[in-house]
């Protein structure tokens, strides 16, 4: 009864939202309790290394990419920064790592230039020792060093720079020494007690902020915020988050986010049996995340619409090779460019996309499984227990009773032992079969005409377009992404009590029109994201 | 006698490299044993552990050999045929049992074996703590350049190596990054003397100061974030000693000689990884980095758990086969099959050294397993096991030993343990614990 009538009020406050961000009256806004999310250690991701490093020293920097590798938790690899460490392989690939970057740094004059913020007497300069570590270590660390710190780094350049007979020789050993630091691989956020509410600092607010909202470290003039007690206002975080949404470097913090929850980083490695799709090639998996990326872009920055629009769309970025995956005209020679997809076609957003349907799929064939899992899970916020043990999990061969896969699995909606979790799963996937294991549309499955009709927990649908709509139109999928970039934004999984807050950032959400780039800052300016918690 | 000769690259990396000098010394004889089975001060040639991992289980009707005993009592059954040529330097142990639950599939199998953990459930499904392969590391504390090597044959670094919860071992996929890390910059072959170049030193200088910075933000963490730390820790401490070595004068090996350099890619057949050339070209590597006593401990994950990888011919992924493919499951048989010819190569690499008087397959056990039995239905009972190499004759080879009553797997662990001369109380949590090794495996 609670469901149906949060459903209802939902449907009424969808009706209503305006364009102009006026809360509808029917739902009074939700209040966010003063409560902290989990706080803890984050390391940076494979990424943020990279894009924190060329933020510092400049885009001509090669940064290896052989580093400790990202792992996910609870789906998310936000959520696994928080709870793994270094091994000891990572330690040695952020060694060599280090000093590969210094060496380019040191080499090239403009680079050193950049980093070097004085002109070095010699090797033993001290002072300009100590300038480098000075704003090195801020740009690095994401903070004013302590002295002890300072006088460490400039040690390390200058006893460098004694036994190689060069500044800046010695310089590559103070910066590789910044580089392997704890301080920068991983963002320090411990929070600090005042008044008796504990609450990130400024600066471990600043890196909060910027590798949420950039997926880098932050700039000049976050850290100037930083420095000026300006970000632990309300209106000045509210007035730097507003800046750097409005900044074009807002895309890479979205397309993090949405790599992550659409689980899009698996596909630099899908593997499909090109003998039966003969459509398949290498590229066609980062082509297709593209696709999807280029999707949330344009909903949340170029035209600010509404988010939902991303389940219905006709309007798509292809290449030449999803175009004719598509059967649609190549809109440019190379590279992407917009097409708008037949009106009367079978593909329309998201679920449409070759990114998911090849994703969540076998190396040889479509799996009604996997795709209904995904959904269940990552756009509807369900849960499934992992499979129970010692079950015969073998599905009937294709033969001339049980020739598509709805029939084939028709055991897992029947079998006491199967059907708990498989009803919850099996009929949303089988709403995608007429994509095929690499998303290309197919009308029959071994000669069988397929029938793609189903129902979202009631809401019924005729085709992949319909469970589509009927996703857009389910508010559970809005809570949903909501919920995702919360976890993804504090790197935990939340705590029950941390649901009211996530109501409230949701209401945030729902009241701008479903705008990304608003539930984006929703977030940013909710207590889950600024209080810490004890540090754990 | 074997010739050695200073490498002309250390030369002249003392030439050209400035302040870097290597100086060349050649091995002597006198420096080995008459026998050459030891070191000139009566030290054995080192032991050394490792596993050899595949996913998605067996068949074990199928995968069991019909009869038990010793020698010529009983035969490979045919998944195991390949293994032919090591009859004799293997033993296949069958009916053994993971005790510590099944909650879930294909991560509370090797949880319980390697680890003797249950699964945390949710999150990242971790392991509650160390592998039976890093706690022999750590008990062994050897001087070797790299604590454990972890590699794998198919593409991606995950591994199911633990040093504790939320802590595994990134494997090496790439030949040519295995090549570069062990026999790449650092490596100096035997008897050319330690490496003398003031580089070092400094980096080490950065590691002592990296570590103040571990220490200094450890006071402020909690429990669980100081945990975190360190293992960051321990890893900065692991690497100063690996430069440490680097500045020692090199084992003196007879059988240790820098192996040639693998192809610097190795891409797909048919949409398929060719896993059989990878694992093989890993092989060697790692095989001559134990003879050069670069490492004692190092795991090979062939491929990991629920892997879909297509293997040449099948219709279907791994994983998909094994639960969708009905009856007999003959593709996934010949996958087994496929994956038994590798185990075999892998024995071979090591079967090629000549140590002392016999090779360094004698002077090493390895673990072969996998992440469930019965891959159809996650079964953990009858688990697959076979140990390769004596470990220095304390372990029996040639051998069938079924148990007779589902005895608890992690009896073979304890006696892994042991064959290492690594003392364990115990191992396993639970119903898995036990202090017993497996006798009728143990040599005398």
């Amino acid at each position: 009864m609670r469901r149906l009538l949060s459903t209802l009020l939902l449907a009424v406050v969808a009706g209503c939202a305006s364009d102009d961000g006026d809360a509808p009256a029917v739902e009074a806004p939700k209040v966010a309790p003063q409560l902290a999310a989990h706080t803890g250690l984050a390391r940076l991701t494979a990424a943020q290394y990279r894009n924190s490093v060329v933020d510092v020293f400049g885009p001509e920097v090669v940064v290896p990419t052989q580093l400790e590798p990202d792992v996910a938790q609870e789906g998310l690899i936000a959520i696994g920064a928080t709870s793994t460490s270094i091994s000891a392989r990572g330690v040695e690939q952020y060694e060599s790592a280090s000093y590969k970057i210094a060496a380019q740094v040191m080499k090239s004059d403009s680079l050193r230039a950049r980093a070097v913020p004085c002109a070095p007497t010699g090797p033993t300069d001290a002072d300009c020792a100590t300038k480098l570590a000075t704003s090195l270590g801020l740009s690095l660390w994401r903070r004013p060093l302590s002295a002890e710190e300072v006088a460490s780094v400039r040690d390390v350049t200058l006893k460098a720079a004694a036994v190689l007979g060069d500044f800046y020789k010695g310089a590559e050993y103070g910066v590789a020494r910044l580089l392997q630091s704890p301080s920068f691989l991983f963002r320090v956020a411990l929070g600090a007690l005042e008044d008796g509410v504990r609450r990130y600092p400024s600066y471990e607010l600043a890196a909060r902020v910027s590798y949420f909202l950039w997926d880098t470290t932050p700039d000049s003039e976050l850290l100037g915020a930083a420095a000026n007690g300006a970000l632990t206002t309300d209106a000045g975080l509210r007035e730097q988050a507003e800046r750097m949404l409005a900044s074009p470097r807002a895309r890479a913090g979205l397309r993090a986010f949405v790599t992550q929850w659409l689980g899009l980083g698996d596909l630099d490695q899908l593997s499909k049996d090109p003998k039966l799709f003969t459509y398949y090639s290498p590229e066609l998996g980062p082509a297709a995340r593209e696709e999807t990326l280029r999707l949330f872009e344009r909903v949340a920055f170029d035209e600010k619409s509404d988010f939902r629009e991303v389940f219905t769309t006709l309007r798509t970025s292809v290449n030449p090779k999803l175009a004719s995956m598509y059967q649609v005209p190549a809109p440019t020679r190379d590279g992407f460019g917009e097409v708008e997809l037949p009106f009367d076609g079978p593909r329309a957003g998201l679920l449409g996309h070759i990114s998911l349907l090849a994703q969540y799929a076998h190396p040889v064939s479509s799996s009604a499984t996997l795709r209904g899992k995904f959904i269940r899970t990552r756009l509807l916020c369900g849960d499934i227990p992992p499979p129970p043990v010692n079950v015969n999990t073998a599905l009937p061969e294709p033969s001339g009773t049980t020739r598509t896969l709805r029939e084939r699995v028709a055991e897992h909606l029947v079998d006491p032992g199967c059907r708990a979790c498989h009803t919850r799963m099996d009929p949303l996937g089988l709403g995608l079969e007429n994509f095929d294991g690499i998303g290309r549309y197919r009308r029959e499955d071994n000669g069988a005409v397929i029938d793609p009709r189903g129902d979202v927990d009631g809401a019924a649908f005729a085709d992949a377009r319909g469970l589509g709509q009927a996703l857009r139109d389910d508010p559970r999928t809005t809570r949903c992404v909501s919920q995702y970039m919360y976890r993804y934004a504090t790197g935990f999984y939340e705590a029950y009590e941390e649901n009211p807050t996530i109501d409230a950032v949701d209401y945030s959400f729902r009241a701008s029109g479903h705008r990304l780039d608003r539930l984006m800052l929703a977030i940013v300016l909710s207590p889950g994201f600024r209080l810490s918690g004890d540090p754990q | 006698m074997k010739k050695l000769t200073i490498p002309r690259r250390a030369v002249l990396r003392g030439v050209l490299g400035g302040a870097a000098v290597a100086i060349g010394l050649p091995l002597l004889d006198v420096f080995l044993d008459s026998s050459g089975a030891a070191h000139a001060d009566g030290s054995p040639l080192p032991k050394r552990f490792g596993i050899f991992f595949w996913g998605n289980g067996v068949l074990p009707p199928q995968w069991n050999p019909a009869t038990t005993g010793a020698g010529d009592a009983w035969q490979l059954s045919p998944i195991l045929l390949p293994l032919e040529r090591h009859k004799q330097k293997l033993s296949v142990v069958s009916g053994m049992q993971v005790k510590t639950g099944n909650t879930v599939p294909h991560k509370s199998g090797p949880a319980g074996l390697l680890s003797g953990t249950t699964v945390q459930q949710g999150g990242d499904e971790s392991f509650g703590g160390p592998t039976i392969d890093q706690t022999i590391a750590e008990q062994l504390g050897a001087p070797t350049r790299f604590r454990t090597v972890e590699t794998a044959a198919s593409r991606g670094t995950a591994t199911l190596s633990y040093t504790g919860v939320h802590a595994s071992n990134p494997a090496e996929f790439s030949p040519k990054g295995l090549f570069d890390r062990l026999f790449g910059d650092g490596f100096v072959e035997p008897g050319a003397g330690a490496k003398v170049d003031p580089k070092i030193a400094l980096r080490r200088s950065v590691l002592d100061a990296v570590g103040d910075d571990v220490g200094r933000l450890s006071t402020r963490l909690g429990m669980v974030d100081r945990v975190r730390l360190d293992k960051h820790l321990t890893g900065i401490r692991q690497l100063e000693q690996q430069l440490q070595r680097l500045e020692e004068n090199p084992p003196n090996l007879a059988a240790c000689k820098a192996p040639g350099a693998p192809k610097d890619d190795y891409p797909d057949v048919d949409g398929r990884q060719p896993l059989a050339e990878v694992s093989r070209a890993m092989a060697g590597i790692l095989a001559m980095s134990l003879a050069c006593d670069q490492t004692r401990v190092f795991s090979h994950w062939f491929s990991y758990p629920v892997n879909n990888l297509l293997y040449p011919g099948a219709s279907a992924g791994h994983h998909q086969l094994t639960h969708d493919e009905p009856g007999d499951q003959p593709q996934v048989a010949k996958i087994l099959g496929y994956v038994m010819t590798e185990l075999a190569a892998f024995l071979d690499a090591f079967d090629s050294v000549s140590e002392g008087e016999g090779t360094l397959l004698d002077h090493s056990v390895i673990l072969a397993t996998s992440d469930v039995s019965y891959g159809r239905t996650h079964s953990l009972d009858d688990y697959p096991i076979v140990l390769a190499g004596s470990c220095g004759g304390k372990l029996k080879t040639g051998l069938h030993y079924r148990s007779p009553a589902s005895e608890n797997a992690s009896k073979v662990i304890v006696s892994l343990a042991r064959a290492m001369d690594v003392s364990i109380a115990s191992f396993g949590n639970g119903d898995a614990k036990t202090s017993d090794g497996l006798s009728a495996i143990e040599a005398g």
